[in-house]
C-alpha cells in the first residue's frame, strides 16, 4: 500500500511581492498545477510550509481570502535563514508549498459573538484571514473590536486594510506603537497595556490573539483579568517547526505539536496541557 | 615548463591579499607561465586562515591546498603571519596523523615583488601533487583495524583508596565550603554501585551522600563553565585540576568565584572497561582491596586486578596532586619519576604506513554517530550551543553520516582544541561508541610540546600557544621552499 | 502463527549464508572497543559478548537520509529564471536484522505507530525488513524491559524470534515475513524441544523484577519545576542517550545544495540540545535544560501513553549504561511513579 509523500512540496510560482514594512513582505504564489490550485481549499488559520529550495522551508498563516482559488498570499517577517531567502525572492521564482496544515479558528463556535482581536507586529497576518473572512459573511458576527500595535508607524502591516477597517463604523480599530517611535503621530503604548487601557467588557465577546510570544504571554494574563473565560481566548501559535506534520517532536507544547494540533489554541487547552509556550 | 599529466587536479590556495597575491600577479604580468591547476583564494591575511579551511578543501575532495602569506617579520598587519606559522605548521604535522598525505599541503611566503619565486612555488608544487595523483585514489578498503590500545604502558601503582576518615574529612569540607559558594560539586553515587555521579549540593545536609573512590572518573570542571554567574565548589583530582587552570588561563572562570578541593588521585578505574569485564552484567556491590575490585554481581563474585582497568590516562599521570586548590584532602602524591610517556599511542599511529592511518580513522571514526557526546563533555568546548559542525551560518557540513562529514566533525573538534586540550579524556568516555578520540587530541599536545614547550592546564598565567606567536620562534623552520 | 523450529550451532553459519541470499544481513557486530550494528561480513560470527550500544534503529530509520533532490533547469529563452525538478526516492532494499533483542524490536512497534501510516521511507524499509531477534538469557545493568510491558523473551515487533537452549536454537516463526525469511534455511523440527525453551523464558523472566510498578504510568501535574532542576542538574545535554534509543525519532530537515542541484535532508536531531527548539527571533520555549529534560521523560511517559496506550520507552537501559553523567530514567520514573 503506497502512501503519499507528506513531505514532498507542491511547486509554485511567486506571482506577486508587496513591500509591507521594512521587514515584512507579502508574496503571492501560484501552484504550477492549475488543476490543483483550482480546487486548493484551506481554512483561516490554517498554515502552509513554504520551501525555498536549497536554504529550507518555514510556516507561514495562508493570509488570502478562502474564496480565491487562483493564489495563495503569505506574508513573511524576515528573521532567520529562510525567511531571509524569501526576502530575496523574486517574481518568476520557482518556491515549494506544502499546505494547508493545522487546524484552524472556531468560526463556527464564534458565531452571533462580538470578536476582540488583538495583535503584535506581523501577528496581525493570521488575524487578518479571520477579518477579512469574517467581513465576508458580516451578518454572522457582531462588533469587531482590533486593537493593533507594532515598534513603530513603518512596522505597521497590511496599512491599506487598517485604513479600510478603520474607516467602517463597525470595527473600532485602536492602533498603538511602542513607545517613543518615529512616525506620524499615533497612540503610544505596548499593546497589553494597551488592551487593559480600553478593558473591553468580555460579555458576549471571543477574543482572538496573535504576536510575539512575550505579548501573548501578557495578552492573555490581561484578558483574564478582564473577566474572559478561558474558551473565549483562542490565539495562535508558532514555534521553530520542520515537518509540519506532527512528527518531528520540535513544536510541541506538552502532547500537541502547534503544526498538527494547533496552530490555533483557546486558552483552556493551553492551561490543560501544562507546559510553557 | 614540463608538460604535466593530463588531468587537471584541483589544488585550491589561500593568498594573503598583500603579498602572496601581489606576488602571483607580478607572475602574471611578467607572464611567466605556470600550470592552471591553481585555484585561488583571496585572504586579507595568513593569519586568516583557519586550518580547518585546509581540512575542509581536502574532505571536500581538494588534490592539494597552498597557503601563502607575507615573509614573517613583513606582515602586512605586523603580527598575522607569526600566527599563520605556528597554526599552520601543527596543521602540517597533523594531516599526515589522520591519513592524509602531508604533500598535499603547503604554506610558504612570497612577497609581492617575488613573481619568479611564486612560479617556481606553483610549478613545483602543482608537480608534487600530481605526483601523488587524485587524493580519492589508491585508499585501502577494509584495512585490518590495528589499535594502537595495546601500545599504552600497563600503569603499575596503586590506586589511592579514601580511608573513612578521608570521606569524613571531604564531607566536611564541602558542607563548610557551601557558606562561602552557592553549589559544591562533588561525587555522589550512580545509578548502579559500579558508578559514580557528579553532585550537585546546595546544602550541608547534601554532603552525606558523598563519595570518593576509584570509581569517580567524571572530571567535575566540566560543569564550571556552565554555572559561571553562580560561587562554585568542585572536588577535583590532578587532572581535573588542570582543566581549571586552562579555563582561568582562557578567562573563561573567575578564581575569585571558585573554591576548588584538591584530592590527591592516584588512578581511577574505566567504568567502562570494568563493565564490559564483568559483560555489563547487574552489578550488586563494589569493594576494593589491594590492587583488585571486588564486583559482587547476579551471576557470582569477580575479582578484576585494577590494573586491567584503569583509565587509559592514569597510566601516564604526571600531575596526581591537584595544581590548584583551596584546600586539599588527603596528603599530595608524587609523580611518579619515570612515568611512561602520555604518547605511546601517537607513536603506534605515527609508525603505521599512510594509508593504514587512513584505514584506521575512518574505521574509528566511521561508528561515530555524531551525537556530540564527546563535545558537549568537553569542559573546553564552551561553544555546544553555537558549534559551527551544526550552524546553517556559517554553513561548514551537512547533516549527513559520511565519512567526510563525521571526519570533518572530528576535526573542527581536534584542531579548536589544539593547543588547548588538557587530556581528561572526557571526550573518550562520554562517546558510546568507544572512539579513541583523545589519541587526535595527543597527537596535538605532543608537536606543543615539541615546538613551543608547553603543557596545556599546568600554568595558570600561561597562553594556548596557538593564541600566541614569538617573533623568532626557536624550533619552527621558517623557510622551506 | 507460531511455527517451531530448531537450528543446531553447528548450522549457524550455513543458516546466515541462506539469510544472505535474502537480503543485507545487520547484527550486533565488535568494532573496535563497542558492539555495533553494521552489515555482518561474510563469515563473520555476530558479537553477542554484551549489549549493542545503539539499537538497530538506523536500518530502518536511517540517520541521515535524502527525502528528495532538487534540480534547478534553466530556460535558455528566460535565463534568469529557473525551473525546480523534485525527485523522491523511496525503494529501499530488503534486509534482515539477526540478533537484535526484544527491546530493540519493540522499539519499532513504538516508531511504527508514529511512522508508519505516514512516512514512506521508513515505510518502505519497514516493510522490507525482516527481524530475527534473540531472546535474552541474561540481565544487562540498567535493563528494566519488566517494567515497561515488555520482557526479555517479547514478541512484539518481531518476525522471528531465537531462544539459545545450549546446543541450538529454538525458532519460533511469528509472521509470514519471517517464514519466507527462513524459507530453504536448513531448520529442523523444533517441538521437541518448546519445553527446554519455554523453561529458559521463564527464568530469563523471572530475574528481571520490575523497578517500578504502573507499568510507567505517571502524571506530571503536581510535579514542581524544582524536581525537574534537580534531577536535570548533572545532564551534560550530550544527546547520547537520544541517538542509542530504539524508541527516539525526533528528527531535523535541512536542505543541502551544490552548483545546480541539491537535496533535502531528514537526519537525526536531539531534543536534549538547547537549540533543537531556538526559532529565529532568539525566542526559546525550552531554553533551561530542565524543560528539555521533563520534554524528553514526559514525551516518553505521558505523551505517547495517551495516545496510543504504552510508553515510548521499552527499558532496554542503554541511555542509563551510557550516560556520561550516570542518569537513570528508570529511577525518574520510579520517583514519579511511587509519588500520588
Amino acid at each position: 500500500m503506497a502512501v503519499s509523500n507528506p513531505y514532498l512540496p507542491d511547486l509554485a510560482t511567486v506571482v506577486e511581492i508587496v513591500d509591507e514594512t521594512p521587514t515584512i513582505k507579502s508574496l503571492k504564489v501560484v501552484l504550477n498545477d492549475r488543476e490543483k490550485m483550482a480546487g486548493f481549499t484551506f481554512e483561516p488559520g490554517q498554515v502552509a510550509q513554504l520551501s525555498v529550495f536549497g536554504v529550507g522551508e518555514s510556516t507561514f498563516v495562508i493570509n488570502s481570502p478562502p474564496t480565491r482559488k487562483d493564489y495563495l498570499q503569505l506574508s513573511v517577517m524576515k528573521a532567520g535563514e529562510v525567511t531571509s531567502a524569501i526576502h530575496e525572492l523574486s517574481v518568476g521564482d520557482q518556491v515549494g508549498v506544502r499546505a494547508p496544515l493545522g487546524n484552524w479558528f472556531p468560526y463556527g463556535q464564534m458565531k452571533g459573538k462580538k470578536v476582540l482581536f488583538i495583535g503584535g507586529g506581523i501577528g496581525l497576518a493570521p488575524l487578518r484571514t479571520l477579518i477579512l473572512f469574517i467581513l465576508d459573511n458580516r451578518a454572522d458576527y457582531g462588533d469587531i473590536s482590533i486593537i493593533y500595535g507594532a515598534r513603530s508607524y513603518a512596522d505597521l502591516c497590511y496599512k491599506q486594510d487598517l485604513e479600510d477597517w478603520g474607516r467602517r463604523d463597525d470595527i473600532n480599530l485602536i492602533l498603538t506603537v511602542d513607545a517613543g517611535s518615529p512616525g506620524p503621530p499615533i497612540r503610544e503604548g505596548f499593546v497589553p497595556a494597551v488592551l487593559a487601557d480600553a478593558a473591553p467588557g468580555p460579555d458576549d465577546t471571543v477574543a482572538v490573539t496573535c504576536g510575539p510570544p512575550i505579548m501573548i504571554k501578557y495578552v492573555l494574563e490581561n484578558l483574564e483579568r478582564l473577566g474572559f473565560g478561558d474558551n473565549e481566548i483562542i490565539t495562535t501559535l508558532e514555534a521553530r517547526m520542520k515537518c509540519g506534520i506532527g512528527l518531528c517532536g520540535r513544536c510541541n507544547i506538552g502532547g500537541s505539536y502547534i503544526c498538527k494540533d494547533g496552530p490555533v489554541f483557546a486558552l483552556a487547552r493551553l492551561k490543560a496541557l501544562g507546559f510553557e509556550i | 615548463m614540463q608538460d604535466l599529466a593530463a588531468k587537471k587536479l584541483r589544488i585550491v590556495a589561500f593568498l594573503c591579499n598583500w603579498c602572496s597575491y601581489g606576488g602571483a600577479d607580478t607572475a602574471g604580468v611578467a607572464r611567466l607561465k605556470q600550470p592552471t591547476d591553481l585555484r585561488i583564494i583571496r585572504v586579507p591575511c595568513s593569519g586568516r586562515v583557519d586550518p580547518l579551511f585546509v581540512v575542509r578543501a581536502l574532505l571536500s575532495g581538494a588534490d592539494g591546498i597552498l597557503v601563502s602569506g607575507c615573509h614573517p617579520r613583513d606582515c602586512h598587519y605586523s603580527e598575522g603571519n607569526f600566527y599563520a606559522r605556528r597554526r599552520l605548521e601543527m596543521l602540517k604535522r597533523f594531516l599526515p596523523f589522520v591519513g592524509i598525505d602531508a604533500r598535499r599541503f603547503h604554506y610558504t611566503w612570497v612577497s609581492a615583488s617575488e613573481g619568479e619565486r611564486w612560479q617556481r612555488t606553483v610549478i613545483d608544487f602543482t608537480r608534487q601533487v600530481h605526483e601523488l595523483g587524485p587524493i580519492d585514489e589508491g585508499r585501502e578498503k577494509h584495512a585490518p583495524l590495528t589499535g594502537p590500545a595495546s601500545a599504552l604502558a600497563a600503569k603499575q601503582a596503586e590506586p589511592l583508596l579514601f580511608t573513612n576518615e578521608d570521606l569524613e574529612t571531604l564531607k566536611k569540607t564541602v558542607s563548610d565550603a557551601l557558606s562561602r559558594v552557592d553549589v559544591v560539586i562533588a561525587y555522589g553515587r550512580g545509578f548502579d554501585p559500579l558508578h559514580a555521579a557528579p553532585s550537585f549540593i546546595e546544602r550541608p545536609q547534601g554532603a552525606d551522600g558523598l563519595v570518593f573512590s576509584p570509581l569517580c572518573e567524571q572530571n567535575l570542571a566540566s560543569y564550571l563553565t556552565r554555572l559561571n554567574n553562580k560561587k562554585v565548589g568542585v572536588v577535583v583530582k590532578g587532572c581535573d585540576s588542570r582543566t581549571v587552570v586552562q579555563l582561568l588561563q582562557e578567562g573563561l572562570i573567575k578564581r575569585e568565584n571558585l573554591f576548588v578541593i584538591g584530592i590527591p588521585c592516584n588512578g581511577v578505574v574505566s567504568v567502562k572497561k570494568a563493565a564490559a569485564a564483568l559483560r555489563n552484567g547487574k552489578v550488586l556491590s563494589i569493594a576494593f582491596t589491594e590492587g583488585s575490585m571486588v564486583a559482587a554481581t547476579d551471576k557470582g563474585e569477580n575479582r578484576i586486578a585494577l590494573n586491567d582497568i584503569l583509565q587509559d590516562k592514569c597510566g601516564s599521570c604526571r600531575h596526581p596532586t591537584p595544581l590548584v586548590y583551596d584546600v586539599l584532602v588527603g596528603g599530595p602524591v608524587e609523580a611518579t619519576k619515570d612515568a611512561p610517556s602520555a604518547y605511546e599511542d601517537v607513536r603506534v599511529i605515527e609508525n603505521m604506513p599512510l594509508s593504514e592511518r587512513l584505514a584506521y580513522w575512518e574505521r574509528e571514526l566511521g561508528r561515530c554517530i555524531r551525537c556530540y557526546a564527546c563535545r558537549n563533555a568537553c569542559p573546553l568546548c564552551v561553544c555546544r550551543e553555537s558549534c559551527i559542525a551544526e550552524t546553517r551560518d556559517p554553513h561548514w557540513m551537512t547533516q549527513e553520516t559520511t565519512a567526510s562529514e563525521k571526519m570533518m566533525f572530528h576535526m573542527i573538534h581536534t584542531l579548536h582544541l589544539a593547543g588547548r586540550c588538557t587530556e581528561c579524556g572526557e571526550c573518550e568516555r562520554a562517546c558510546p561508541m568507544g572512539i579513541s578520540l583523545m589519541t587526535l587530541k595527543k597527537k596535538i599536545n605532543m608537536d606543543m610540546l615539541e615546538l613551543f614547550g608547553y603543557v596545556a592546564g599546568t600554568d595558570p598565567a600561561g597562553k594556548p600557544p596557538l593564541l600566541t606567536f614569538k617573533v623568532d620562534e626557536e624550533r619552527l623552520e621558517e623557510h622551506k621552499v | 502463527m507460531r511455527k517451531a523450529a530448531y537450528l543446531a550451532k553447528e548450522r549457524w553459519k550455513e543458516f546466515v549464508r541462506a539469510l544472505s541470499g535474502r537480503g543485507e544481513v545487520y547484527a550486533p557486530c565488535k568494532e573496535g572497543e563497542a558492539i555495533a550494528f553494521r552489515r555482518l561480513l561474510p563469515e563473520e560470527t555476530p558479537c553477542l559478548d554484551g549489549p549493542a550500544v545503539g539499537a538497530p534503529k538506523a536500518i530502518i530509520y536511517h540517520q541521515s537520509e535524502a527525502l528528495f533532490t532538487f534540480d534547478f533547469r534553466k530556460d535558455p529563452a528566460a535565463p534568469d529564471k529557473a525551473a525546480v525538478v523534485l525527485r523522491a526516492e523511496t525503494e529501499a532494499p530488503p534486509a534482515i536484522i539477526l540478533c537484535d533483542r526484544p527491546c530493540d524490536a519493540k522499539g519499532f512497534t513504538i516508531i511504527d505507530r508514529v511512522f508508519l501510516d505516514v512516512d514512506p521511507y521508513y515505510r518502505e524499509r519497514r516493510e522490507k525488513t525482516t527481524i530475527i531477534t534473540l531472546t535474552c538469557d541474561t540481565t544487562y545493568a540498567g535493563c528494566f524491559c519488566t517494567s515497561v510491558g515488555g520482557g526479555p523473551c517479547d514478541a512484539a515487533g518481531s518476525d522471528v524470534l531465537l531462544t539459545d537452549i545450549g546446543h541450538g536454537y529454538y525458532v519460533e516463526v511469528l509472521t509470514d515475513k519471517g517464514a519466507e525469511a527462513l524459507n530453504g534455511t536448513a531448520l529442523e523440527e523444533g517441538a521437541p524441544y518448546s519445553k527446554e525453551a519455554e523453561e529458559r523464558r521463564t527464568a530469563s523472566k523471572e530475574a528481571l523484577k520490575p523497578v517500578f510498578s504502573g507499568g510507567g504510568e505517571i502524571r506530571l501535574v503536581s510535579v514542581q519545576d524544582a524536581f525537574w532542576e534537580e534531577v536535570s542538574q548533572r545532564c551534560l545535554g550530550c544527546g547520547a542517550c537520544t541517538y542509542l534509543c530504539p524508541t527516539c525519532y525526533c528528527f531535523n530537515i535541512t536542505d543541502e545544495q551544490g552548483v545546480n542541484a541539491g537535496e533535502r535532508i531528514r537526519s537525526w536531531d536531539s531534543c536534549m540540545f538547547t537549540h533543537f527548539t531556538l526559532e529565529a527571533s532568539g525566542h526559546n520555549p525550552r531554553s533551561h535544560k530542565w524543560q528539555r529534560f521533563r520534554n524528553r521523560v514526559a514525551h516518553k511517559f505521558v505523551h505517547y501513553p495517551e495516545k496510543y496506550g504504552e510508553p515510548a520507552c521499552t527499558g532496554c537501559g542503554r541511555c542509563i549504561r551510557l550516560c556520561p553523567a550516570s542518569i537513570a530514567i528508570s529511577a525518574t520514573v520510579a520517583e514519579l511513579a511511587a509519588s500520588p
